[in-house]
Parts: C-alpha cells; sequence; structure tokens
C-alpha cells in the first residue's frame, strides 16, 4: 500500500510497528530454538541431567514479556487513535462546504458499489471525490455482508445489513485508486472491484453537473420508452411498469 | 500393590477380539474410537490438501478460467469444513483420546460408549460432507456468514449439507471431551495428582474443558442458521429482531477456540517429546501448566479480534486486541520452557524432535504475524488479506500438520507396535517445510504489499500479484508432496515398519509401560505414582530389586564360615 490520506499514513506505521515487533519475536524464537538444538545436541560425549529448576526466571521472562505486550498495546491504541481522528477539510479542498464534511452513500449489494452524492448525483462503481476534503462515507448494504476496502485511502470497513457503518477520510493527492470488496459475498465476489477518483474541487463541481445531466437525460429516455410502449401495447392496466418500479426503487 | 509393578505383562487368557474392522467399528474401547479418528484425520488432511492445491492451480495464474466462481467458492467451503472438523480436531482429539488415559494410568475410559457415540457422530458428519459434495455443496466460505448463507442467497441445500456436517462432528467432538475430562479427573492412577501429570494430559484435560464450553455455542449458531433456513426464522436477519453480527460473534468463538486447542495440543506433544529425546525433565511444569490453561482462556476471549471491520464499539475491539496481545505473556512463557527444556540435555535427532522443532519454528511465524494482524489499525488493512489468511496458515500448519506429525511419529509405535520410517520421516519433514515456506511467504507479501483479497477465484492481470501466486501455487504443490509422503510412510510402517517393543524412546510417562499396541484394558496393574517421571521410578525399582537378587544369591553362594 501506498497511503495517501493522514489516516492510512498512521496505519501504515502501525502496520511497520507490528512487522518489527513480529521480526523480533521470530527471531529470537528461532535463535533460542536452533541454538539450543545445535548446542545441546547429543552423540557428543554429552550425557543427559537434570536441568535444576528456577521458579524466579518464569517471572522475569513473564515481566519482560509483559512488557513487550503493553508498549504494543500502547502503540496500536496512539495509532489507531490518529487513524480515526481525520483533519478537516484544507483551504485547498470543496470550498461550497464551508467545513463540513462531504458525505457520500456506499452502498453494496451483489456485486457492485452504488455511490449516492448530495444532490442526487450517484455512481456505479467509480467514485469521484475532491482532493484535501473531509469525506464522510455512510455505508450501508441491501444484501450480505461486503467489506468496502481502498486501502490507500482509508480504513476497512463492513457494510452489514441493518447497520449503519461509516468511515472518514481525507485524499492527499490527486490520482486513481483502487479497491477491492475483502468479504466473501458470492459467485461475482472477485470482480466486486471499486476505483477512487481523487480530482481538483472544480473538477469534482463539474462532474457532479454532468452527472446529474446525465441521469436526467437518461431518465428522460427512458420515460420516452415508456411511453411509447404504453402507446403500442393497450395492456396498460394502471399498475407499475417494470421500468418505473426501478425508478421508484432508485430514488 | 506391595509388589514392585513389573514393565513386561503377561496379557494371556484375554477374550479374543473381534477381527480387523468389526473390532474397530463395533468397540467403545478408547483406543478403537481414537484410531477411527486419527486415520478419518489422515484422510481428510489428504483430500484438504487436495482441495487447497485445486484452488491454488486456480490461483496459479491470472484471470484463469480453469474453475467457475461457483466451482471455487464450493471447494473453498469445502475445504474450510474439512481443514477445521475433519482434519484438525479429529486428529488432535483422536491423539488425546488415545494417549491421556494411559499416560494418566486410566484403564480404560470412564464413559466409553458416549466417545463411541461421539466418533460415529463424527463419522456421520464426514459422510454428509462429502455425500453433500455428490450434489450440491456450500458455497458459502469457510466461516458462512449470514446473511450470504440464508436461504435468500444460497437456496439450495449446500449449506444445510454444510451445517449439518459439522455439526454432526461438533457435537462427536463435544461428547468425546466430556469422556475426557471425566476421565482424566477421576480415573487417573493413585498417585497421578495434576502436578505430576504429564503436559500432554494436562493438555487434553484443558482442550476438553474448552470445547465443552465452544462447541455447544457453535452448536446453537449452527441450529439457529438451519432454523433461519428451514423453518422461517429470523435470528440472522435484519429488521426482524434479528441480526448478522450475532452469528459472527458465536462463530467467532468457536474458531479461535479451535484454533487454541490447535497450538495447547501441539505444546503438550512438542512438551512430551523435548522431554524424552533430550533426557531433561520439563524445565518448569507448573509454568507451563499455568500457560496452557492462560492460552486456552485468553486465546478465545481474543475472538474479536476477528471483528475489527465490523460494526461493534471501538471499545470492544480494543478489548480484543489486549486479549489477543495479553497472549505474548503465556505463548512466551510456553517456548520459553520448552527451549529450556533441551537445555544440558542430549538431544537426539529422531524425525519426532524434527517434526517438533519445525512445529515450533512455524507456529512462531504464524504467531508474530498474528500478533501484528491483531493490531486494531494494522489490521484495517491487512484483515481478509492473504496475509491474514498466511498467518493463520503457518499457525495451524505449524500446529496440526507440524505438530500432529511429531504426536503421530512419537507415539506410532505404541499405536501400532512399529516405528515408522526414519528415513522417509527426514525427507518429508524437509519436503513439508520447504512447502509451507514457499506457500505462504509470497502469499503473506501479495496480501501485505498488494492488498489481494482472500477468498477471491481470481485475481486480474495488472496488480502486480502474478508472480506471488505462481510461487504459492508451486509452494502448495510441494505441501501436498510432503502430505504425501507421511501418509505413505504411515500406511507402509503399519505392517512394515520395525518393530518397537513397549517403549521405544525410553520415554518416563506411562503410556510407554503399557504394551504396544495396549490390550484393551491397558494395564495389568495400576501403578503407583511417586513423581512426574512414574517410569522412570519403575525403572530404579526394577534394577534395584535385580541388583538385590543378585546381592543375594552372591551372598548364598558364599561358603558359610
Amino acid at each position: 500500500m501506498t497511503p495517501h490520506s493522514p489516516g492510512t499514513g498512521q496505519i501504515n506505521t502501525l502496520i511497520w510497528i507490528g512487522f518489527f515487533a513480529a521480526l523480533i519475536v521470530v527471531v529470537a524464537i528461532n535463535l533460542g530454538l536452533f541454538g539450543a538444538v545445535r548446542r545441546f545436541r547429543g552423540g557428543r560425549g554429552r550425557s543427559a541431567s537434570a536441568a535444576p529448576a528456577h521458579p524466579g526466571i518464569q517471572f522475569r521472562v513473564a515481566g519482560v514479556l509483559a512488557g513487550f505486550a503493553i508498549v504494543l498495546f500502547v502503540l496500536a491504541i496512539i495509532f489507531t487513535s490518529n487513524a480515526l481522528s481525520t483533519p478537516s477539510t484544507t483551504s485547498a479542498g470543496l470550498a461550497s462546504l464551508k467545513g463540513e464534511p462531504l458525505v457520500i452513500k456506499a452502498t453494496g449489494q451483489q456485486w457492485l458499489w452504488r455511490y449516492n452524492y448530495p444532490n442526487g448525483a450517484f455512481t456505479y462503481w467509480k467514485l469521484v471525490i475532491p482532493v484535501d476534503t473531509e469525506i464522510e462515507m455512510k455505508l450501508e448494504s441491501t444484501d450480505v455482508v461486503h467489506t468496502w476496502s481502498v486501502p490507500d485511502l482509508a480504513p476497512k470497513v463492513d457494510a452489514v445489513p441493518g447497520k449503519d457503518t461509516q468511515v472518514i477520510f481525507r485524499a492527499d493527492a490527486e490520482g486513481e485508486f483502487f479497491g477491492q470488496a475483502a468479504t466473501l459475498s458470492g459467485q461475482a465476489y472477485a470482480p466486486m472491484r471499486t476505483t477512487v477518483e481523487v480530482v481538483s474541487p472544480e473538477r469534482y463541481e463539474e462532474f457532479i453537473v454532468e452527472q446529474q445531466k446525465g441521469i436526467k437525460k437518461g431518465q428522460e429516455a427512458a420515460e420516452e420508452i415508456e411511453s411509447e410502449k404504453l402507446k403500442t401495447e393497450e395492456e396498460a392496466e394502471g399498475g407499475e411498469t417494470a421500468a418505473e418500479a426501478n425508478e421508484a426503487e432508485e430514488e | 500393590m506391595n509388589e514392585t509393578p513389573h514393565p513386561e505383562i503377561a496379557v494371556d487368557g484375554f477374550p479374543p477380539r473381534r477381527s480387523g474392522w468389526a473390532q474397530i467399528v463395533t468397540s467403545a474401547d478408547h483406543k478403537d474410537v481414537a484410531k477411527i479418528l486419527m486415520v478419518g484425520a489422515g484422510g481428510f488432511l489428504f483430500i484438504a490438501a487436495l482441495e487447497l492445491l485445486l484452488m491454488r492451480l486456480q490461483l496459479a495464474i491470472p484471470e484463469n478460467t480453469f474453475m467457475e466462481p461457483y466451482t471455487f467458492n464450493r471447494v473453498l467451503s469445502l475445504y474450510g469444513g474439512t481443514a477445521i472438523f475433519f482434519f484438525a480436531l479429529p486428529l488432535v482429539l483422536g491423539l488425546f483420546l488415545y494417549i491421556a488415559p494411559l499416560q494418566v494410568g486410566a484403564r480404560g475410559t470412564v464413559l466409553p460408549r458416549l466417545s463411541q457415540l461421539g466418533g460415529a457422530l463424527w463419522v456421520g458428519g464426514a459422510v454428509v460432507l462429502y455425500a453433500g459434495f455428490l450434489w450440491t455443496p456450500s458455497e458459502a466460505g469457510v466461516n458462512p456468514l449470514p446473511p450470504l448463507s440464508e436461504l435468500a442467497f444460497l437456496s439450495n441445500n449446500g449449506v444445510d449439507a454444510w451445517l449439518t456436517a459439522c455439526g454432526l462432528a461438533t457435537l462427536g467432538f463435544v461428547l468425546i471431551a466430556i469422556d475426557l475430562s471425566a476421565t482424566l479427573r477421576v480415573a487417573r492412577a493413585p498417585g497421578m495428582a495434576w502436578r505430576r501429570a504429564p503436559l500432554f494430559a494436562w493438555s487434553a484435560a484443558v482442550s476438553s474443558w474448552l470445547m465443552l464450553v465452544i462447541g455447544p455455542i457453535l452448536l446453537a449458531a449452527f441450529t439457529m442458521l438451519m432454523i433461519d433456513r428451514n423453518y422461517g426464522g429470523t435470528f440472522f436477519a435484519d429488521g426482524a429482531g434479528g441480526s448478522p453480527l450475532l452469528w459472527q460473534h458465536l462463530t467467532w468463538i468457536f474458531y479461535s477456540g479451535t484454533y487454541m486447542l490447535v497450538l495447547i495440543f501441539a505444546f503438550g506433544a512438542i512438551a512430551e517429546i523435548f522431554s524424552v529425546f533430550s533426557g531433561n525433565p520439563i524445565f518448569d511444569r507448573r509454568a507451563m501448566m499455568a500457560s496452557i490453561a492462560a492460552v486456552a482462556v485468553l486465546g478465545t476471549l481474543a475472538y474479536l479480534q476477528n471483528m475489527y471491520t465490523a460494526p461493534i464499539g471501538l471499545g470492544w475491539k480494543f478489548f480484543g486486541m489486549l486479549m489477543a496481545l495479553s497472549l505474548i505473556v503465556p505463548i512466551g512463557l510456553i517456548f520459553f520452557n520448552l527451549i529450556a527444556t533441551l537445555k544440558d540435555g542430549a538431544l537426539q535427532m529422531r524425525a519426532p524432535v524434527l517434526f517438533a522443532i519445525g512445529a515450533l519454528s512455524v507456529i512462531s511465524i504464524g504467531l508474530a504475524a498474528e500478533m501484528q494482524q491483531s493490531l486494531v489499525g494494522a489490521a484495517w488493512y491487512l484483515k481478509n488479506t492473504t496475509d491474514s489468511t498466511a498467518a493463520t496458515h503457518f499457525a495451524l500448519i505449524g500446529g496440526a500438520v507440524f505438530g500432529g506429525f511429531a504426536a503421530l511419529h512419537f507415539w506410532f509405535p505404541k499405536i501400532t507396535g512399529r516405528t515408522m520410517g526414519e528415513q522417509l520421516g527426514r525427507i518429508s519433514f524437509w519436503t513439508l517445510a520447504v512447502g509451507t515456506l514457499v506457500a505462504f511467504v509470497p502469499m503473506a507479501l501479495a496480501g501485505w504489499e498488494e492488498d489481494q483479497v482472500v477468498d477471491a477465484y481470481k485475481f486480474f492481470n495488472h496488480t502486480g500479484v502474478n508472480f506471488y501466486n505462481l510461487i504459492a501455487s508451486i509452494g502448495v504443490l510441494i505441501l501436498f508432496v510432503g502430505v504425501i509422503l507421511v501418509l505413505a510412510n504411515a500406511v507402509a510402517s503399519v505392517k512394515g515398519g520395525a518393530r518397537a517393543g513397549h517403549d521405544p524412546w525410553g520415554g518416563d510417562t506411562l503410556e510407554w509401560f503399557a504394551l504396544s499396541p495396549p490390550p484393551p484394558h491397558n494395564f495389568d496393574v495400576q501403578p503407583d505414582v511417586r513423581s512426574d517421571r512414574p517410569l522412570r521410578d519403575i525403572r530404579a525399582a526394577i534394577a534395584r530389586r535385580a541388583h538385590e537378587v543378585e546381592e543375594r544369591a552372591a551372598r548364598e553362594s558364599q561358603p558359610v564360615a
């Protein structure tokens, strides 16, 4: 991972702390183990003799281990808390928000992500966000458990049906970032990927307008097709047609 | 019990055992039930390794079309169920059930019919799992999380079969755990206080108590999901009073407990092996016993570390991390005491020792990686990447495969009366060791560096993980060959191994006092236990008596003045 947000920077540091702690553990155990095996192998004239037990040494070893665990615990809490406290929108970010976070709703479903922006725009698969802006992403799932994960930008979070979860992050650099759903959700789980495109605030505003226009055009076209259908086919019985039902659902 | 016990026991005049299969299938003897579990576990190890190999074949090259997505998910679900419920747990509990009663000098288990029923239920579960393979296996993954495992999303009967199979097996394990814990409580030989009992027997006791706690919790979860699927229940349905998160709590308790059970087994077996082959007593028994019990409790409470991305309070996540990190103390003490046991000894490098050393080394890598995963913030990236798969496999392959094979090589002479081939044992050990490293180190790197996710039936070409995945697949192939070598060695040695006496390694614990293989009643006489090395006391007593007899003979042969 290459962190591109303040939070993932903290996460990355904590991963490296964990790695070096793990390295210390592995090296210590294996050096001790293989050293003892080499030194005390039979067949070199050594005879077995009972080693006297030292009760005090257990407490000393336990003390060292406890100290190690406590240091790791404290470091983990510090860096985890830091990762959660995302700094607010900077002057380079989206100005129209006036310091409020940009709220985006992400909906996981088998097998894609849908992103709802403020002002009615929405996208599938790809999320477009302004750089240097605090994003508050509300996650929900309409079917099974999905995990939203774009490792360069934000911590992993589960979208669980019936539970409201959220993740707050701020992208530091423009660019495209890739993500992959991380909990088995059925057959097309592997291609359930997502892209986050971080753009300048101006480009973001343009994108939202384009998107709204596109959605409107699409809806008009759909309505046209629908009304033509109604004319040609005479079986309109006042009930909702499939297309209308879809629209209602999307609203 | 006035006479000093004598290790060479005459076994004439016992009721004849039925021939071969009939004896094992109908017997309630703990050794026969354990044999069913262990032989079955060996077979399922082969199947699980084959399934892992199939999945790695699919993941050897990017965007592979060798398997359909649903086929991959089916193999994945079968692999999870097989590896946990039909390889690791039966192997561990089978060895406990065979060896632990012998070690404490019991002449059988106290509730033998319960164990027999447990073994039968386990066999039933195995049949259901692989009969399910004939029509539609589950596609819900290693841990079938609702709502995916609910009827609405997987409507065929695969999940029901998976739940029934693993549920039957778990019920069997619970019954065996009842028998084992009762036996170890009441049937120990006179003088066999816990402070003198072998550490493997202590591991067996702790493990069966642990299984009595976690087994019923899993059974409850399975039952609830079955009700949800078949009788319109809403235990795990959101919006109707249920919650999908409930499943995660219940099942992660079981899976974390099982993880600890496998580790406890490995530590207990390695303690016996190190002690016997170095000629030393355990460095500090009390510290080992306390640590093993602490691992069971803390490790199970650490189950919340599987839920760091789930919608639970941050405080709970920190609690899970606290429990996971506090494991450093008991597990560190166990490693320390095991290594210190070798001090000033004369370690003989036989196959069981080789596997025991390998087990400790592989477990250390796995647990260190799990320690990294247990840091909440770090897990927000590492969780559900192949890095976490690799960590789990290092720890569990270290515990169940290396630890299990160490125990198998060690107690094989007791179970069959013959030793396993030493040369093939060495070759298979190195094959397994190389395979494990080549398979799981690249997998960890793919997860850590490039965020490759778990359980996915394919990966994409431009994501920078092609090389890692190819190497990992080759590693699993080597691992598979190693598994075959060990199993072949075991099968060949049942009939063709070198004959072993009742005590081929010079052990100090009571299982080596019984014949190999032990008669149905284990011991003619329950020996009096005066120390934590009872067989050594018996040998000393025999030597003393022989000496006295010699002296008396010498005295008597002297001419009287």
